[in-house]
């Protein structure tokens, strides 16, 4: 019996070392290929896919290691505010509030998106016709039919079966909610005065998932569901999606070239970065009106500037030509020139 | 001794921060969070009343559903099954505790919502639509997927305890009242369900915590709405599920604060739900103490097989 038990201790002890001898040899070897900084970040889902492309090639060219956890656009806020990671990644731009509670932080646009308006309905065409103002009656409960007049006559000949429309929508923090509510704010009135945009609303009507996946899982499951997801979850689950009316009067696809010609429509960028392009004047006929920007959350004040300035650099520059695999459109220039601004000021 | 008083300093600890995060949404707020139904990230003005409900509701229902099917599972197994299939039919039962709350989730959102969307909630309006839990119209997420979902999780914990009471009321009991003449039935509805009351209520209220503390679940399916409804099928939202999803993405430090108070009144509930469960199992227990030995694990005496 004590035989037994010290038996089982000294296992114990050896393990415990044999664990603790691999946990500093990890280390050691981590150190010891030279990789002296490391950068760490949190935040938005949206630009999580570039960000994984990001890393390894980041790593290969400059053995700095950028660690990344998508938490969410809200939780990249918080964290940047509390100064737990080095940046933050945010699909909205801060409020008033948020820059005065993040004490210090400047945004800067680093990708560029779109949220495509997906939709399940059984028996229907792909990319039906819809419009910014139909979307905000849709969301608000007014229109609750597919086979609704107002939808009919934007799609004539198509086979438009009289099932119940179920909105769905994000119920965490999420990017995407701020792009396509601040597009619904923009082209509709009451939308802006009821419900207003931001990472996190009250939708008067239709039900909440949680992530892209819950969305895109909600809309899979239910004949008759409409939801906003980011482009590169629609395009890579083959969603059926919904063509939206530009201010031009046209029906682009979501794309690259859509979303390039919204962000050639950016004549200036203010001084806090901030750069919304949804709903672009008509003045671009192929511009995809629901693109979005979202933003590296840095502090201006930064021990790790050192580290932190050339990534963001290569970020805006070398980093972008990993976007269009995955449906990011590149950087226009102005934002380019604006962000190397920004940048400059970040000290330690 | 180190280790209950580690646990109650971690409780102590628990509960004080919570307490102390919420501060700020109780000094902005008062207690008129509590009745207030809105909850509004863009106005910042938060209350808690449509999640107290949903909790309740949810919780209490599926209890209600979970409750006598899982004395029936657990009569089944002490009672009548055969004893070839006790084994594995307890191990079944069980395993359900074992699956994951995501998987559960996500089985809700895949398979339960276009079964509930399309087939049983269309059944019960118009089986019961005059009843205003079943008016509305069919949604595939809400408060009955919730309901489900609760009352999946919450059957393999209540069979087990209720099956390991049973197991120990005396057979000397049971054998007695089938020698006067009783029928199995009636024997179970004089001697067993009465000595093992106190045991159910017990087993029940542990499945209350579970159901009341469940998020992950219920943040798949519950639709997420605000707003007090009468129907089942309308989206709604509970205290945990709706700090499970906006916890991470909340905009302001007003409703990480908001959301501390959700979490304070849910801690507030499970100490009511258990000092209620605690005064129905004494009072329970003193009613029914016998004059021989009084309810409790383990046969007290051994038992004489059969022939007297």
């Amino acid at each position: 019996m004590i035989k037994n038990k010290m038996g089982a201790l000294a296992a114990c002890a050896v393990l415990a070392c044999g664990i603790a001898a691999c946990g500093s040899s990890n280390s050691s070897t981590s150190s010891g290929t030279g990789s002296a900084d490391t950068l760490v970040g949190a935040g938005s889902t949206l630009v999580a896919p570039l960000v994984s492309e990001w890393q390894p090639e980041y790593d290969k060219k400059t053995k700095v290691a950028v660690t990344y956890g998508a938490i969410g656009s809200g939780g990249g806020i918080a964290q940047i505010t509390a100064r737990t990671v080095d940046f933050g990644a945010s699909d909205a731009p801060l409020s008033e509030d948020q820059f005065k509670e993040a004490k210090g932080v400047v945004q800067i646009p680093w990708a560029l998106a779109a949220t495509v308006v997906a939709y399940h309905l059984e028996g229907a065409p792909n990319q039906l016709k819809l419009t910014g103002p139909l979307l905000a009656e849709i969301y608000e409960g007014k229109v609750t039919s597919w086979n609704a007049p107002a939808i009919a006559a934007l799609n004539p000949g198509a086979h438009l079966p009289a099932t119940k429309i179920t909105p769905i929508h994000r119920s965490d923090g999420s990017g995407d909610t701020f792009a396509f509510t601040n597009y619904l704010s923009h082209i509709s009135s009451a939308w802006s005065s009821k419900i207003g945009h931001a990472t996190e609303v009250t939708f008067p009507v239709g039900i909440g998932a949680k992530g892209n996946s819950g969305v895109g899982g909600a809309i899979s499951s239910t004949n008759g569901a409409i939801g906003y997801i980011a482009i590169a979850y629609v395009l890579e689950n083959k969603f059926d999606y919904a063509l939206v009316k530009n201010a031009a009067g046209n029906y682009p696809v979501p794309g690259i070239p859509s979303i390039s010609a919204a962000a050639k429509t950016l004549t200036s960028v203010p001084a806090n970065n901030e750069v919304s392009i949804v709903d672009p004047p008509a003045s671009a006929p192929d511009a995809y009106p629901i693109s979005t920007f979202t933003y590296a959350l840095v502090p201006e004040k930064s021990p790790k500037a050192s580290t932190l300035k050339p990534f963001l650099k290569w970020a805006i520059t070398e980093g972008q030509t990993f976007g269009p695999k995955l449906d990011f459109a590149p950087l226009p220039a102005q934002v380019v020139s604006a962000d190397e601004a920004t940048i400059e000021k970040i000290g330690s | 001794m180190l280790a209950s008083v580690a646990s109650m300093a971690l409780i102590a600890l628990l509960v004080y921060k919570v307490f102390d995060q919420a501060g700020e949404s109780i000094s902005h707020f008062g207690l008129g969070f509590v009745g207030s139904s809105v909850w509004n990230p863009v106005t910042r003005r938060f209350g808690a009343a449509s999640f107290i409900y949903g909790t309740a509701v949810s919780s209490l229902i599926a209890l209600l559903i979970a409750g006598p099917m899982s004395v029936a599972i657990a009569l089944f197994l002490t009672e009548l099954a055969p004893m070839r299939v006790r084994r594995p039919v307890a191990t079944l039962v069980e395993l359900l505790a074992a699956i994951p709350s995501v998987v559960l989730g996500l089985w809700g959102i895949i398979v339960m919502a276009p079964f509930l969307n399309g087939t049983l909630e269309p059944a019960l309006r118009s089986a019961l639509g005059w009843i205003p839990l079943f008016s509305g119209s069919a949604s595939p997420f809400g408060l009955l997927p919730a309901i489900l979902v609760l009352t999946i999780m919450t059957v393999p914990i209540v069979a087990a305890v209720t099956r390991e009471v049973f197991q120990t009321v005396p057979t000397e009991l049971k054998e007695s009242a089938l020698a006067l003449g009783s029928t199995r039935w009636e024997m179970v509805r004089m001697v067993i369900l009465p000595y093992a009351k106190s045991g159910i209520v017990g087993a029940s209220i542990l499945g209350l915590g579970r159901a009341l503390g469940e998020a992950i679940a219920v943040t798949q399916v519950i639709g997420d709405e605000t707003g007090i409804h009468a129907s089942l099928f309308a989206p709604a939202d509970t205290l945990a599920s709706r700090v499970a999803s906006t916890y991470q993405g909340a905009t302001s430090t007003l409703e990480i604060s908001s959301l501390a108070y959700l979490s304070a009144i849910l801690l507030v509930f499970a100490l009511i739900a258990n000092a209620i469960a605690r005064l129905i199992v004494r009072r329970t227990t003193v009613r029914m103490r016998p004059a021989g030995p009084g309810p409790g694990p383990g046969p007290a005496v051994t038992v004489a097989e059969g022939k007297a």
